[in-house]
């Protein structure tokens, strides 16, 4: 048994950038994504951070780590209920003896949970909203800063939204207790200890959760790689008032790092490179991003060179081990936020560190990581929008370098996300973005060594081949991301839609 | 309320229509009582902002097989779609968003919802507006706000 996985669209914003003004990354960048746009742009805006060694004022900082953390927020309970969960309501696990209360939370559009989960993802990019001006694609984080001047009556709205999705969702519907006692939990040992330990818990939508996934099999399923990539994010006010590459580690409250299953390593941007062997890209370079080319092929030419897939393949140069396929995403970060010898103020939480050597990673182990963060990230906001200093600059006006390099990166809520950016001649002379699904869904190298699903998908159990659903429950707890680039509506023919033209004659 | 929605990716070219005719729209000035939204490429936050219109219009591109910057306009009923398959975030679309919304916001879904759509000419990765469409964008932004416009000022919004 073996697996492929195939990126069927080409995406050519690297190409698209070329040659353009430095900031077009803020204003590209973010569109390549309905869903994760925010995070597109908070990585670029470092990027250019870091290129034109701006100083970037305190608030502006925690405005940018709010915004980001919200995103996630939002995307969490939307990914769970409007996507993932729908799968468990699947008539393959109908002889579970919670199938059917599993369907009647769960089920799109009748399920009793689906519709608060849904309507409460909208809340916290409100947050978003009232400091970018708009969610998706804002461009409102600048080098040097943010551009917004909020007031008083702006914390507070987000205050009182962000409690607002704790009470109407988090703790009454996923939780069953309060952001507080979740947290309390460090190990898996805790986690069955707080499953038991009161019906609220034992009968919350993350209690039931973890009843079905270990009634129906999926905390033994599409373990990955086991090795795993964070690149870290949101930054300490004052730490990181100046950005550069080499102070990024030390400034990051999220913090970045490598585990190789049995060590942890730092994270160094400079190790990474994109291995083309398989790809539909010219030649067979593996190159650091600051060198990336994006040489695009036609796919059926390409086909015969053995390549299958638009995905590059991101390796990581682990020392002493050599170019790695490393799994991104919210249980890598989880799993990185359990290595000891954290700053005082960055995250420490061995939760997953545990779960993953208690139980090994699977599908559930995925899936709790990502919804794990939604508690911590609530509370992180809340700390954020009680330092914004409203006395205080959002925004120091950068000296505009005509050359440079910068690197910026940040935690999309499905994983490490990254810019490399070079500029000559104040223009961009190369752009190059990694994204969290090309580290999970690349294909394999020039070593033969498979992209994390790939190898996540090896061995698994399928109980008809027609309608692989196990498949798919792995695919999505990674929640890849590929079709977002091409919106137009195409579902209807000319013939159908033609006696709809509007105005005479109807082409200009 | 009248909310105007501009749905599309402005990085493959005829695609950011939508998007890009809102842009136009906020230049040319919208009467009061009309919100302008950029829905971009997401797909379930048009369902959001949809929330408090008496009458909704939406933007997109379209490849039918029509003559490059051809404008139909079609009822809203005639393109809803039910995402009601396990769907990944990224497929959900307005289409989808409409059908999740007459079923979210039951007697506080839009009276009135008419799509707009733009026969695109090239959707290549790129930016910027084929001559065709950029004329049809003009075309349609003038023709939106003469209408809401026209509507503003029969509710006595200008007042």
């Amino acid at each position: 048994m073996d697996a492929w996985t195939q990126a069927t669209m080409f995406r050519g914003f690297e190409i698209i950038l070329k040659g353009k003004d430095p900031q077009a990354g803020l204003i590209v960048t973010p569109r390549i994504c309905g869903i994760c746009g925010g995070s597109h742009l908070y990585k670029s805006v470092y990027a250019l951070d870091t290129a034109w060694r701006t100083e970037v004022p305190p608030n502006a900082t925690l405005i940018r780590n709010i915004a980001q953390a919200c995103e996630s927020l939002q995307s969490i309970p939307r990914w769970f209920y409007a996507l993932f969960a729908i799968g468990l309501t699947h008539k393959k696990y109908r002889h579970s003896h919670l199938y059917e209360e599993v369907c009647r939370r769960w089920a799109p559009f009748t399920g009793t949970s689906y519709e608060v989960g849904v309507v409460t993802s909208s809340k916290p990019v409100e947050i978003y909203a009232i400091f970018g001006g708009q969610w998706p694609h804002s461009s409102f984080m600048v080098p040097g800063g943010v551009m917004c001047g909020p007031t008083l009556s702006d914390i507070t709205r987000s205050i009182s939204i962000l409690e607002y999705y704790r009470t109407t969702w988090l703790e009454p519907v996923w939780l069953g207790c309060s952001v507080d006692r979740w947290l309390e939990n460090k190990s898996w040992s805790d986690v069955l200890k707080w499953l038991d330990e009161k019906p609220e818990h034992f009968n919350s939508d993350l209690g039931l959760f973890i009843r079905y996934c270990m009634d129906i099999g999926l905390d033994k399923m599409g373990a990955g790689p086991g090795k795993y990539l964070a690149m870290g994010t949101y930054f300490h006010p004052e730490k990181y008032r100046f950005p550069t590459i080499e102070g990024r580690n030390g400034a990051l409250i999220s913090r970045a790092g490598v585990y190789d299953g049995q060590e942890f390593h730092d994270f160094d941007q400079a190790r990474v490179r994109e291995d083309i062997t398989h790809s539909y890209f010219r030649g067979e370079s593996f190159l650091h991003p600051f060198e990336g080319v994006t040489e695009p092929l036609d796919p059926a030419e390409a086909e015969k060179q053995g390549k299958y897939t638009w995905a590059k393949a991101p390796r990581y140069d682990l020392p002493g081990i050599g170019p790695t396929p490393l799994e991104a995403g919210p249980l890598a970060r989880q799993v990185v936020a359990g290595r000891p010898g954290a700053e005082p103020w960055q995250d420490y939480d061995p939760l997953f560190l545990n779960i993953v050597k208690e139980i090994g990673p699977s599908v559930m182990v995925r899936v709790l990581a990502r919804m794990h963060e939604a508690p911590k990230y609530y509370k992180r906001v809340m700390e954020w929008l009680k330092q914004v200093d409203l006395d205080e600059k959002f925004y120091i006006k950068p000296r505009e370098l005509p050359e440079g390099r910068g690197f910026g990166a940040t935690e999309a809520a499905r994983g490490a996300l990254a810019d490399w950016i070079v500029l000559k001649d104040g223009k961009i002379e190369n752009y190059q973005v990694i994204t969290p699904t090309a580290w999970n869904i690349g294909p394999r190298d020039r070593f033969g060594q498979r992209g994390p699903i790939e190898t996540a998908m090896i061995g698994t159990e399928i109980e008809n081949p027609e309608d692989p659903v196990e498949l798919a429950h792995i695919a999505q707890s990674y929640d890849s991301c590929l079709v977002c680039t091409v919106h137009a509506y195409d579902a209807k023919t000319h013939k159908e839609l033609a006696r709809f033209t509007f105005g005479p004659g109807g082409t200009l | 309320m009248v909310v105007i929605i501009g749905c599309g990716n402005l990085l493959r070219r005829d695609d950011g229509v939508g998007p890009l005719l809102i842009r136009r729209l906020w230049e040319l000035g919208p009467p009061p009582g009309v919100r302008l939204a950029d829905g971009g490429t997401a797909g379930m936050d048009v369902a959001f902002q949809i929330d408090g219109a008496a009458e909704l219009i939406i933007v997109d591109a379209c490849r039918t097989g029509a003559a490059p910057g051809t404008i139909f306009e079609v009822p809203g009923e005639e393109l809803e779609t039910p995402p009601l398959q396990a769907m990944n975030l990224h497929d959900f679309r307005w289409q989808h968003a409409l059908a999740f919304d007459r079923w979210l916001l039951k007697d506080r879904f839009p009276k009135k919802v008419t799509v707009f759509l733009i026969e695109a000419e090239t959707l290549e990765p790129g930016i910027g507006l084929s001559p065709a469409v950029e004329k049809a964008m003009e075309r349609l932004a003038r023709e939106l706000l003469r209408r809401v416009g026209a509507d503003a000022h029969a509710r006595g919004d200008h007042a």
